[in-house]
């Protein structure tokens, strides 16, 4: 399992969010929702940083960003911004560990969203929300991504 | 009266609109919890607009809330229980649920965004939010009610309960209620900007209070009226139908002044409803009105009559654009 927030982690959440949501996923929803996403990840061109703002040290430290960027319906980067690394991206977003924690385990991305536990901090609100079930649901879709979460993850093993 | 000599769900909707009259307007004024249960929810709705094209100030509406408010304890649920359980249909239970769930967490969602908009209003409208605040509070608790007392769900706290809920709630809530809660967080780091202000009140005011809570409530309460189940929720509901003509005119009379004082603002209800409209245009899962007397196409015709009612009463006009993604919108079932 990928330590979360590591470049392994980073790389299968490349893979699930490209992929998209699973046939099972896809079933609970009418296909004129799923073709509306489809028409929005078509022609979506923007990068989301998906930030962590209290991530322990042993893990990378704060804050430190999941990089995604957008084009022609693919994601084309997607990568770890340390909290020394430059950073820019059309829409930057941050939660808490706990929050995130929640979400690998679980919690419902559509309230994550809801309930404000990942927060847009820069970026055209309303141009972010017009493209809100491609985000909620590749949210979910990178919550299929296991992690591990302890802090014990990012230590290097003993000798 | 039997279910056939009542009005249907929908007569109100092909009839022009109501003109009321003097003494109706002094019941829904001045009743009681007990009494509002006989009052006809499209004379409650009717009574929301009646104060549209000349609104009242901020001090009119709080003075009007210390009369209208309700307790929700006072509500007995004991009837409603033996109507959902013994008198209603499978379909009829789901279709409810289907719709009642989307008001039971969008109040909760109403009530916790409101408080940062205070901030940056006047003396007498932060008077008004506060009544509104309480208000919100006292219909998640209604909801929190209905839910163990009727629907039979069980939970520690009011959390537990929206939890269970949430499996009704519909994909697309997040789209209205998650940029409330965005604009919220905008207006808490900015509560002076009065263009934030403006776009938060455009979604919050004009779209969830405005059209889809009034349309969603009478949904069920016309429902409940025509079929003659659910005395409590019918009371209580009603009760918070009157409560949301205080918070649709305090809304108007915020944005009718903001775009008065700086008619640039108007571009701020635009580009807020450009997005809402963009994002309404789709559904997540397959709504079954039919048992609860409706069509989808008729919740949609009642939406379209919300919001245009409320554009031109307070004078806001749609560009072409934004009239031809109206054209495309889908209920959402929800409201606060």
């Amino acid at each position: 399992m990928a330590q979360f927030f590591s470049k392994e982690w980073a790389d299968e959440v490349r893979d699930a969010i490209e992929a998209g949501p699973t046939e099972a996923m896809r079933e609970t929803k009418l296909q004129e929702y799923w073709d509306f996403y489809a028409f929005v990840r078509g022609q979506y061109e923007a990068s989301w940083a998906l930030g962590c703002r209290d991530l322990p040290r042993e893990l990378g430290g704060s804050p430190s960003y999941l990089f995604v960027q957008w084009h022609d319906g693919h994601v084309t980067d997607c990568r770890i911004v340390g909290p020394d690394d430059p950073l820019e991206a059309t829409f930057v977003l941050a939660g808490d560990y706990a929050d995130w924690a929640a979400l690998l385990t679980g919690y419902d991305a559509q309230r994550t969203v809801m309930y404000r536990k990942l927060l847009l901090e820069e970026g055209d609100l309303l141009q972010f929300f017009m493209a809100i079930y491609f985000f909620v649901e590749s949210l979910a879709c990178l919550a299929t991504v296991q992690a591990d979460l302890s802090a014990e993850a990012g230590k290097p093993v003993p000798a | 009266m039997t279910i056939a000599e009542r009005p249907s769900p929908t007569a109100a909707l092909k009839a022009p609109p109501r003109t009321l009259s003097r003494e109706t307007v002094d019941e829904i004024d001045t009743t009681n919890l007990k009494g509002i249960g006989d009052v006809d929810i499209d004379d409650v709705l009717e009574y929301v607009h009646k104060d549209l094209r000349a609104l009242p100030d901020f001090t009119s509406l709080y003075k009007k809330y210390l009369k209208q408010r309700w307790d929700v304890y006072e509500l007995d649920f004991t009837q409603d229980r033996i109507d959902w359980v013994e008198k209603m249909t499978e379909e009829e239970r789901n279709s409810f649920l289907a719709i009642a769930s989307g008001f039971h967490h969008g109040e909760r969602q109403v009530e916790i965004e409101l408080p940062v908009f205070m901030i940056g209003g006047s003396e007498e409208e932060k008077l008004h939010i506060a009544a509104q605040i309480e208000d919100e509070a006292r219909h998640t608790v209604f909801f929190d009610r209905f839910y163990r007392e009727v629907v039979g769900l069980e939970g520690d706290d009011l959390m537990a309960v929206l939890d269970q809920s949430f499996q009704w709630v519909s994909e697309v809530f997040v789209g209205p209620f998650g940029l409330l809660a965005y604009q919220a967080d905008e207006v808490r780091r900015n509560p002076y900007d009065e263009r934030a202000r403006v776009r938060y009140g455009t979604t919050y005011f004009l779209w969830i209070e405005g059209v889809l809570a009034l349309s969603v409530m009478k949904v069920t309460l016309s429902y409940a009226r025509w079929r003659g189940f659910l005395p409590a929720y019918y009371a209580g509901f009603t009760a918070t139908c009157r409560d949301e003509s205080r918070h649709v005119q305090g809304g108007m009379r915020y944005l009718q002044d903001a775009v008065r004082k700086d008619p640039t603002m108007l571009r701020e209800i635009h580009d807020t409803l450009r997005t809402i409209l963009t994002i309404s245009g789709v559904n997540s899962r397959e709504i079954i009105y039919e048992p609860l007397g409706w069509t989808e196409d008729e919740v949609r015709l009642l939406m379209f009559q919300q919001l245009r009612r409320k554009l031109n009463d307070v004078g806001i006009k749609l560009s072409d654009e934004l009239e031809a993604l109206l054209q495309m919108v889908q209920p959402v079932l929800a409201g606060g």
